[in-house]
């Protein structure tokens, strides 16, 4: 063979070769498409979907308690734990209401296989809702449950005054708080709503006082006239509600002393916290363990035993359960100010923060009211709806044009949010928008009467112009102080995702009717949405009514404004 | 054969090869992925056993040195996977068919939940899931009876007022109008308040229940009939209404030790329990416990129970058989006592080092309890009769 020809026949045996390899590549190619999809549909699921994440038990936790809660979970995962065939043991903390933990749970949609809410009366409520859901007496969700952390709900109050109502000589309950709010009228106290235990508590203590009782309260004791007469009566001493995030309570607490309020109730924990980052010359908190009894915050950990429940999960939670309870994240437990649930751990040893100088006492307290059943407590939620004081709320919202698009799609569903949140139907809830002027949308009255129209009305939203918020503040507190309603909490709910540039009224005059020339008092609550919006303004407006701040943005407005309806 | 060919059909032989195999490595891969699913994988025989709360600690404790010992059946090794998981909740899965994956043997805390599952499935399959006798019965474990828990305190002031404890000593307890300070306690004491489990949530509820039954008639066999008795009815209603948390919650002794005399004075509790928490109690409250044996007495016996449908082979089934053996053998059963737990295996004494029934015996604990009447078993009617009462006249539902 010449050597043109060998030349021309090894090029094409090369030629070749790479076909066969490109064919190889093909065929290769193919039958793990072939696996991809013979696997897929054997699992059952589609790996490239959320299947294909990264595993994790997702534990929903209420938010009182989340820089100790946050600090084990990330305790735990550093450790970087992994199964026998290497997944990693991993945790993931979901913040979220310990009522919508029940809801989701009884719906079938959540999303997480633990939660650790603030008290186990969840836990009683979820069971109640689920055996009645399967229709089978037994039937229970609750699985493995355990306790790492618990502290009694107690009344904070500033020493001095403690002091004037008799402690630390003699035991105070709730009976001499109720009477200091009803013969006080300056006297400022303030609890959260049913939806968290703490408010759950003092609105058990209220009804047990009523009832003339401490143990087997009823249906018919909630619901006799007598009973719902004390409450509604003790309830309008209430200066407004809160969402039990007991850690925004006190950082308020910290900032402004005692003209925030004169008592709230809390878990003991946050009379620690007060204590050991108030200021030198501020004034101590105490906290007062009801003489009548008290309840406590147990946080119980718990699994829950849905069908979706998998082994890793299991895992997961057993290793989760064995940290908490060690004794390194138990010490941790203890440095934020709770009991810790290893009970072997001392309070009283050099490194407790449960100490007199921090106002607490862990000896104390000396016995509880009793926690009703899930039937009673369930009215008592129902019934204080109708107890409680009553608010006029106008909801103040920019629409003007820097709110177009998702800002304000964001904002619509977070005003129906609000709207959803508040169940009772006494509730008078008004619209103001205001963007190169101001409009009163929807007048105040019962959500009974407006809840569609305010619907509406938030559906109708449209964002154009500039941003005249001092105006509408001012239109607000106009309606109000012209209804002079002492009665029922006036607030007003400000959002703004900017600066003011288009109000006739200045901030002055405004602050001025807002305070010294208000016939009744009005609080607002501000809501800085997005990174453009004048802070500073809103805290001028905000804070000298006893209102707050908060920031939002798009992730969070939602929920911000769920919060802030836990006020009214 | 060309060249050209057989290197066609080497390459395309390979590439099959390669991806055949990768399917198989794979999928073997995934199964061992997934430790708790028992079966015969690969060459481990998995034995997945669900355990009652009150022993899991031991039998989780005792499973590790058994796995470390690489114990064999018919060539297999076996690998022991313990699940922690309340006796009322498995009953739940197992009768909603819900236990995925299905555990090769279950023990429950007591005998009344394995025939309650029986019931179950009988009404369903015709035959019993959990055999009672042959040689895959089931076999009591260890032992934990009821017994009364009680702040020194709260106990000198009744025996003081009542001579004794006993359910008709708490009966007239948590019916006192003036609570503690009518009964010569402090009045901050508040009202007494009775500690004992949500029958629901907890076996140890419903058999306190049982012995509150025996000891109001003074008798060991429990009827309908006298659950139905509007008197006995009325007293047992007063002394459940001294409970200090009706809204569904559990309560164990871990609770009496976290909380203290504020949520419980005194309750029938597991006695393992409350030796196990003993310390915690006297660390975390200036009051000491004591413990109190009750006349009429109800216990748990742990039986492990092997699952005898098809879902296990007999291999998984005589694993499960080996564990038992294990966990009666006289070194687990005497690691026991250190959990507060009585041995099974009669060859094993109460006391001995580490018992805690000797580090507490000052606190009243007795390895041989002189005077009581043991229960006996009493059948599903009578429990479903004292759970629906309870739900009707306590729970409020």
């Amino acid at each position: 063979m010449s050597k043109g020809a060998r030349r021309r026949s090894s090029s094409h045996v090369r030629l070749i070769l790479l076909l066969l390899f490109g064919l190889l590549f093909a065929v290769i190619g193919c039958c793990c498409g072939t696996y991809a999809l013979l696997g897929s549909l054997l699992d059952g699921k589609d790996e490239t979907g959320p299947a294909a994440e990264e595993p994790a038990l997702i534990v929903a936790y209420s938010s009182e308690k989340e820089p100790m809660f946050t600090a084990l979970v990330e305790g735990f995962n550093a450790q970087g734990l992994e199964t026998a065939d290497g997944r990693p043991l991993r945790v993931v903390a979901l913040r979220l209401d310990p009522e919508e933990m029940v809801e989701a749970v009884l719906d079938g949609e959540a999303d997480f296989q633990a939660i650790t809410p603030d008290s186990s009366v969840w836990l009683g409520q979820l069971d109640a809702g689920w055996s009645e859901k399967l229709g089978d007496e037994g039937a229970a969700v609750v699985g493995e449950t355990v306790r790492y952390a618990v502290s009694p709900v107690v009344i904070a109050t500033w020493e001095g005054l403690a002091r004037e109502i008799g402690w630390p000589e003699r035991a105070i309950g709730w009976g001499d708080l109720l009477e200091r709010a009803r013969s006080d009228p300056d006297f400022k106290w303030s609890h959260p709503s049913t939806s968290s235990s703490s408010g759950l508590l003092a609105t058990l203590a209220m009804f047990y006082a009523g009832a003339g009782k401490t143990r087997g309260l009823t249906v018919e004791d909630v619901t006799a006239q007598d009973t719902l007469d004390y409450v509604a009566a003790l309830e309008k001493t209430v200066r407004y509600y809160g969402e039990g995030n007991e850690p925004a309570l006190i950082e308020q607490a910290l900032q402004e002393g005692r003209d925030f309020l004169d008592a709230f109730v809390v878990q003991e924990q946050m009379v620690v916290y007060f204590n050991t980052h108030r200021r030198p010359e501020q004034e101590r908190l105490v906290a007062l363990y009801p003489a009548e009894g008290t309840l406590w915050e147990d946080h119980p950990l718990a699994l829950l035993e849905t069908a979706d429940l998998t082994p890793y999960h299991r895992q997961v939670f057993a290793q989760f359960r064995e940290y908490i309870l060690s004794s390194e994240a138990q010490q941790l437990v203890l440095r934020h100010g709770y009991r810790p649930g290893d009970h072997t751990l001392s309070l009283t040893g050099p490194d407790s923060p449960l100490t007199a100088e921090n106002g607490v006492d862990p000896a104390e307290p000396m016995t509880s009211l009793q926690v009703p059943n899930a039937g009673v407590i369930a009215i008592v939620r129902d019934v204080w709806w109708y107890t409680k004081r009553h608010t006029n709320v106008y909801l103040v919202v920019d629409t003007s044009g820097s709110m177009r698009g998702e800002k304000m799609t964001q904002t619509q569903a977070a005003l129906r949010a609000f709207l959803d949140q508040i169940q009772g139907d006494m509730e008078r809830v008004g619209l103001i928008e205001f963007d190169t002027g101001v409009r009163t949308t929807v007048y105040l009255d019962e959500l009974g009467d407006n809840r569609a129209i305010l619907e509406a009305a938030v559906d109708a939203l449209y964002a154009e112009g500039d941003t005249a918020l001092l105006d509408g503040v001012a239109e607000a507190n106009r309606q109000l102080q012209r209804m002079g309603d002492t009665e029922r909490i006036n607030a007003i709910v400000v959002m703004t995702d900017g600066r003011e540039n288009a109000s006739y009224t200045n901030l002055q005059s405004l602050i001025w009717d807002l305070t010294e020339n208000a016939q009744v008092p009005v609080v607002v609550f501000s809501i800085a949405y997005g990174d453009d919006a004048d802070m500073e303004l809103l805290r001028a407006i905000s804070e000298p009514t006893g209102g707050q701040v908060r920031e939002g943005d798009l992730e969070t407005i939602q929920d911000l404004y769920k919060i802030l309806s836990t006020y009214f | 054969m060309k060249r050209s060919r057989i290197i066609f059909f080497a390459i395309v032989g390979l590439a099959v090869i390669i991806v055949i195999g990768g399917l198989i490595w794979s999928r073997v891969g995934k199964q061992e992925g997934e430790p708790l699913t028992p079966e015969v994988g690969g060459d481990v025989l998995e034995v997945y056993v669900v355990s009652a709360l009150p022993i899991a600690d031991w039998v989780q404790e005792t499973a590790n040195r058994f796995n470390a010992e690489q114990h064999t059946l018919e060539g297999y090794p076996i690998h022991v996977t313990v699940t922690p998981m309340d006796g009322l909740t498995a009953k739940g899965r197992y009768e909603r068919d819900e236990m995925d994956p299905l555990p090769t043997a279950w023990i429950p805390d007591s005998r009344y939940l394995v025939e309650l599952v029986n019931a179950s499935y009988k009404e369903r399959l015709g035959r019993d899931v959990f055999l009672t006798d042959g040689e895959y019965r089931a076999r009591p474990l260890v032992i934990s009876l009821l017994a009364w828990g009680i702040y020194d305190s709260r106990a000198q002031v009744l025996e003081d007022r009542f001579g004794e404890i006993s359910w008709h000593t708490i009966h007239d307890a948590a019916v006192a109008p003036g609570g503690w300070a009518e009964l010569g306690g402090r009045p901050e004491w508040g009202y007494f308040k009775l500690a004992i489990s949500n029958p629901r949530k907890n076996i140890s509820g419903l058999a306190a229940m049982v012995a509150a039954a025996g000891e109001y008639y003074g008798k060991t066999n429990i009827t309908v009939e006298d659950v139905a008795n509007p008197e006995f009815q009325t007293w047992l209603g007063e002394i459940m209404g001294s409970m200090s948390d009706l809204s569904g919650g559990t309560y164990t002794v871990n609770d009496l030790a976290l909380f203290g005399y504020t949520t419980g004075d005194a309750g029938q509790l597991l006695e393992s329990d409350l030796l196990v928490n003993m310390q915690g109690i006297q660390t975390r409250w200036a009051d000491p416990l004591r413990i109190v044996y009750p006349e009429y007495v109800t216990w748990f016996d742990f039986p492990f129970t092997v699952w005898m449908g098809p879902e296990t082979s007999a291999l998984e089934k005589n694993a499960a058989l080996e564990f038992q053996k294990y966990l009666l053998s006289e070194e687990a059963q005497a690691q026991a006592l250190a959990y507060g737990l009585r041995p099974a295996n009669p060859n094993v004494p109460v006391t001995g080092e580490g018992s805690l029934f000797d580090r507490w015996a000052d606190q009243g604990v007795m390895g041989i309890i002189p005077r009581t009447t043991a229960m006996r078993s009493p059948d599903r009617e009578v429990l479903q009769a004292l759970l629906r009462w309870f739900d009707l006249n306590v729970a409020g539902r």
